[in-house]
């Protein structure tokens, strides 16, 4: 293991500034996301909290130019975005934001490669950092690591007060470490003290869920409409949850055309809240509130994994703590009826 | 003193479920976070006590009213009360269909505020309790006090009292913590005095956070639109990416949309994921309304809604 002092690590991230464009956990628009490392900064080294909007809006923005096209002899000619997109490291991600990614490659690269997420992603490094001070929202330890585990990530930092112990997880995370001022080898000590540290990372994690009890009632309760209209009662149907969730990738797509015909096709956030959702192509086979609440917590809880072996949630507890009304989704997991064996014996049996 | 009123918040709304006066009630409970409440939407007695009263009672509850069926009570802080009223005077709501509980607040907390004021997140506060007229906030091993314009949201200040009106019953005394009109107006004191240009890009700053999740318009009893214009696509009034220029046109026009009807009640600014400080334009739009038409939204029934009514003799000095 190797280790890094905190007061290196702005050298450090210099460095990487002439390859990368270097992304950094800051407050400095008005609200916490990862911004452009002004070179100052060193805040982050000592207190990084989840930021608001989370990392993935470095992968699939809020808003991407897919093409441009004009008109050409009653034609359209399509002129395609330039290039690559620019190459950039992400410093101080935690493991459930790094975790979400990894998850939503999966449907990325599933029916067909999508270039524009998986070009970001191959031009990206993930610098994650261990999460020592959870938020009260917080639960990743109920899907199945930790506040301070290496995981979906290039190099991980964790801890362990003036220096942080640095793990190597993939080549690329070697390759950006080659040749680093100030990487020294770490002591047996160092190692303890970051064991202690993920340790202590880990009982902060005080929200619990029951994967395995969900999985099991989630396909039983599906028709239970009395439940689901009273758990969705309270949901004003706004798009915070599923904007600022890591593993929400749902987009629409929209153009801009100027009076000429020329214009741009663009795609941006969509949210299976929104009553209008889907009704640009067809109608939203989810009018009710309840059924759109319902497909929330199925889509992450049993589409998700049946199509990919894993929950479409990493436990960063944003969209519990972000949301309007306290709209909170393990208070929904917890309370799912027990339902009845009958009925999971028809669904078997259909299937 | 809040437990107290809570037991009789619980004691009313249970003899009102118990005799038919309503059929459900919506009012707070207890939040899953620290310094949090969630509505509570039931018609089950047995939930009842689960209501509470606090400091902490953000949501405007009104906003649920239209989607609710039969006699619904609702317990309603001083804005809301008038949210209420306001959406009687456009008919979205019948007075026959709902009983007001009034719950004087004496404000509510701004937890953002509360934040600046400790260096802290909101989860990592100890402690929010009131001591009089200070709000004592225990954090970092030890308390502190501060005053109640320190830590109230700033909709909240200079809340006028007399406002509360058309409540069927009313639990607890009604007098503001913090008086005086001017109190609730230094933000826009402060926008006044930039150039316009400077105003400018402030607001484009500001706009070019938004992410466009609509959480002030699906929070707000005043955007009771079936279909919202930012949703019309023939024609389409603007585009749905999220431009910073779009951004501001979009809440420009949402303004425009509820004024008259806009109370105030903060709850646009206190849920904006982007702290776009919306609240400056609600509280700018409601001193220009009240100077253009001596109006105060939802103070008065039967009054016909500022913006749905309109006198051939009423001046015309709206465009400027």
């Amino acid at each position: 293991m190797k280790k890094i002092k905190k007061q290196s690590i702005p050298e450090l991230l210099e460095k990487w500034q002439k390859e990368f464009a270097v992304f950094v956990p800051s407050k400095a628009s008005g609200v916490s996301q990862m911004e452009v490392w002004d070179g100052q900064d060193t805040a982050f080294l000592n207190r990084n909290r989840n930021t608001a909007v989370p990392p993935k809006e470095k992968f699939l923005p809020g808003m991407e130019k897919m093409f441009g096209f004009r008109k050409e002899e009653g034609s359209y000619v399509v002129e395609p975005t330039d290039g690559e997109p620019p190459k950039q490291l992400l410093f101080g991600i935690h493991p459930c934001d790094a975790r979400a990614i990894g998850i939503i490659d999966m449907v990325f690269k599933d029916a067909y490669d999508d270039k524009y997420y998986l070009s970001r992603r191959e031009n990206t490094v993930l610098v994650g950092m261990a999460c020592t001070s959870p938020y009260d929202s917080c639960f990743c330890t109920s899907l199945g690591f930790g506040p301070a585990d290496a995981m979906d990530v290039d190099i991980m930092l964790i801890d362990i007060g003036d220096a942080f112990l640095i793990e190597e997880v993939t080549e690329k995370g070697r390759g950006i470490l080659a040749g680093a001022k100030g990487v020294i080898e770490a002591t047996e000590k160092d190692e303890k003290e970051a064991a202690a540290a993920r340790e202590s990372a880990n009982a902060k994690v005080s929200r619990k869920i029951d994967t395995a009890e969900i999985s099991r009632r989630l396909p039983l309760v599906f028709n239970d409409r009395e439940f689901w209209e009273e758990v969705s009662a309270k949901c004003v149907s706004c798009g915070i949850c599923t904007f600022l969730c890591p593993t929400c990738y749902c987009f629409d797509i929209n153009d801009e055309m100027l009076q000429d015909g020329s214009g741009a096709r663009y795609r941006n956030w969509d949210c299976c809240s929104f009553a209008i959702y889907t009704r640009m192509p067809a109608e939203n086979p989810r009018e009710e509130k309840w059924r759109r609440v319902r497909q929330k917590v199925y889509h992450k809880y049993l589409f998700y994994p049946e199509l990919f072996n894993v929950i479409a949630c990493t436990g960063c507890g944003r969209c519990i703590r972000q949301c309007p009304v306290n709209w909170d989704i393990t208070q929904t997991l917890s309370n799912l009826p027990a339902g009845s064996p009958g009925k999971a014996e028809e669904k078997k049996k259909a299937s | 003193m809040t437990r107290e009123i809570e037991k009789k918040l619980r004691d009313a709304v249970r003899e009102l479920l118990e005799k038919g006066t309503i059929d459900r009630i919506v009012g707070y409970e207890a939040g899953s976070l620290k310094f949090s409440t969630t509505p509570l939407i039931t018609s089950n007695k047995a939930d009842v006590d689960r209501l509470v009263i606090n400091p902490f009672t953000h949501s405007n509850l009104s906003v649920f009213l239209r989607d609710l069926c039969g006699k619904v009570g609702i317990v309603a802080k001083g804005c809301d009360a008038r949210s209420i009223i306001s959406l009687i005077q456009d008919r979205q709501i019948a007075r026959k269909d709902v009983f007001v509980i009034g719950a004087p607040c004496g404000g509510v907390i701004d937890l953002a505020k509360v934040e600046k004021l400790t260096g802290l997140d909101r989860d990592e506060v100890d402690d929010i309790v009131w001591q009089g007229e200070k709000a004592a906030i225990t954090f970092a091993g030890s308390t502190q006090k501060f005053s109640a314009k320190e830590v109230l949201a700033d909709s909240c200040l200079g809340c006028d009292p007399s406002d509360f009106k058309e409540c069927d019953m009313l639990i607890g005394e009604i007098e503001p913590i913090v008086g005086g009109k001017e109190l609730g107006q230094d933000r826009i004191r402060e926008m006044e005095a930039m150039a316009p240009a400077q105003r400018w890009e402030f607001w484009k700053k500001e706009f070019s956070r938004c992410i466009r999740c609509y959480g002030c318009r699906q929070v707000c009893p005043a955007c009771f639109c079936d279909r919202c214009f930012v949703e019309e696509t023939e024609p389409r009034w603007i585009s749905p990416l999220p431009k910073w220029q779009d951004n501001l046109i979009f809440q420009v026009v949402r303004m425009m949309h509820v004024a008259g009807r806009c109370t105030n009640c903060g709850e646009c600014e206190r849920i904006c994921p982007a702290n776009i400080p919306l609240g400056s334009l609600t509280k700018k739009m409601e001193e220009i309304v009240d100077e253009l038409f001596q109006y105060r939204a939802g103070t008065d029934k039967d009054a016909p809604p500022l913006m749905a009514a309109y006198q051939p003799d009423e001046l015309e000095d709206l465009m400027r």
